[in-house]
């Protein structure tokens, strides 16, 4: 049946086109967290974990900022409540992420869609989003490709920034932890776009750094609460004239 | 670190929730458009709760003065060089550079 085999090969290497693409689009993501990933590897073996520790919460976990955070925690005065509140408040925007794939895998398998919820992070949400406006449909594939991609370069500079960690000391001197700061600034910077989002991001950065004074433990939790009310509260033009 | 299996466990287990959450069949109930608007406010503002300490109080733990302070500086240069320029990768290397060259100086 050659007819058979030709339809099955247009769809493989159709297939690879959008694996092609999704790792093309998501590379010069996945670039911008490698100093990220670095700090994370090595700021975990200087809090004192191990290697291996180290490497599984990148494997496991696989959320940047959450693991930043668990592990400044950890090196001063985290309790375990205060980290997991602080994740669950920084993976929350994750609930609108998944919200807003849920018509486009609520038919797959469960396989499937464990995976692609496992590799949803905000850089993948952002790639694959913009397939959905190009071509007019969610592929897998495109999801998937993207994820995996971008899993692999954050673990590898995990492990780069484990072995840094362990041979250089006071890698945490090199203020490795403004790289945190310059990629936060580059990614809110552009997402500006209305009054409200302004008022949320002058709000929450003015908090978090009277807060931080004097309850260190909760002063993101809180500052990121303070500025998620203070833009939801504000109008913007647009809903004004409605 | 002794709670560090619980913290590992815990912390990854809240992660997969909240990207799975909506997957789940079981879950029948929709995000309405105001909690839709309330959260996504959280990205920007968790990213500058985290940058905004960096930069401004980043001194205090070196020590130095706050004005020449190499965080200070070079934050507040990333910060107007990505109003002139919407290239994640380009304002992120160029703020590490600025940093990088001013711990060489001071």
């Amino acid at each position: 049946m050659p007819s058979k085999t030709v339809v099955a090969d247009e769809s493989i290497s159709s297939d690879f086109q959008t694996m092609k693409q999704a790792v093309i689009a998501i590379f010069p993501l996945s670039l911008a967290v490698v100093p990220w990933g670095i700090l994370c590897g090595s700021l975990a073996i200087t809090v004192g974990l191990t290697p291996l520790q180290a490497q599984l919460m990148s494997l496991l976990i696989f959320a940047g900022a959450a693991q930043l955070a668990a592990l400044s925690m950890m090196g001063a005065v985290g309790s375990l409540s205060s980290m997991f509140s602080s994740t669950f408040v920084i993976s929350s925007r994750h609930l609108l992420y998944s919200a807003v794939f849920r018509e486009h895998v609520r038919n797959s398998s469960f396989g499937l869609r464990c995976s692609i919820a496992f590799f949803l992070t905000d850089e993948m949400f952002a790639v694959t989003c913009a397939y959905i406006v190009r071509n007019k449909r969610f592929s897998p594939v495109y999801a998937l490709s993207s994820g995996i991609t971008f899993y692999v370069i954050w673990n590898i500079s995990t492990f780069a920034g484990i072995v840094a960690g362990q041979h250089i000391p006071n890698l945490e001197h090199l203020g490795l932890e403004f790289a945190i700061a310059a990629t936060f600034i580059a990614i809110v910077i552009p997402l500006v776009k209305n009054r409200s989002t302004l008022v949320s991001v002058v709000t929450s950065g003015l908090s978090a750094i009277i807060l931080s004074v004097f309850m260190a433990e909760y002063a993101l939790i809180a500052a990121t609460f303070i500025g998620m009310v203070c833009g939801y509260l504000t109008k913007d033009k647009e809903s004004i004239n409605e | 670190m002794n709670d560090f299996w619980i913290a590992l466990a815990g912390m990854a287990g809240i992660t997969f929730s909240c990207r799975y959450l909506f997957f789940s069949n079981t879950v029948s109930f929709k995000l309405g458009p105001k909690v839709s608007r309330l959260l996504s406010y959280t990205a920007p503002s968790v990213m500058t709760a985290m940058w905004v300490p960096i930069v401004f109080l980043g001194h205090q733990d070196s020590g130095g003065d706050f004005i020449t302070s190499p965080f200070l500086i070079a934050g507040v240069a990333t910060l107007i060089f990505s109003l002139l320029i919407k290239n994640t990768l380009a304002v992120v290397i160029f703020g590490m550079s600025i940093f990088a060259l001013l711990q060489v100086i001071f």
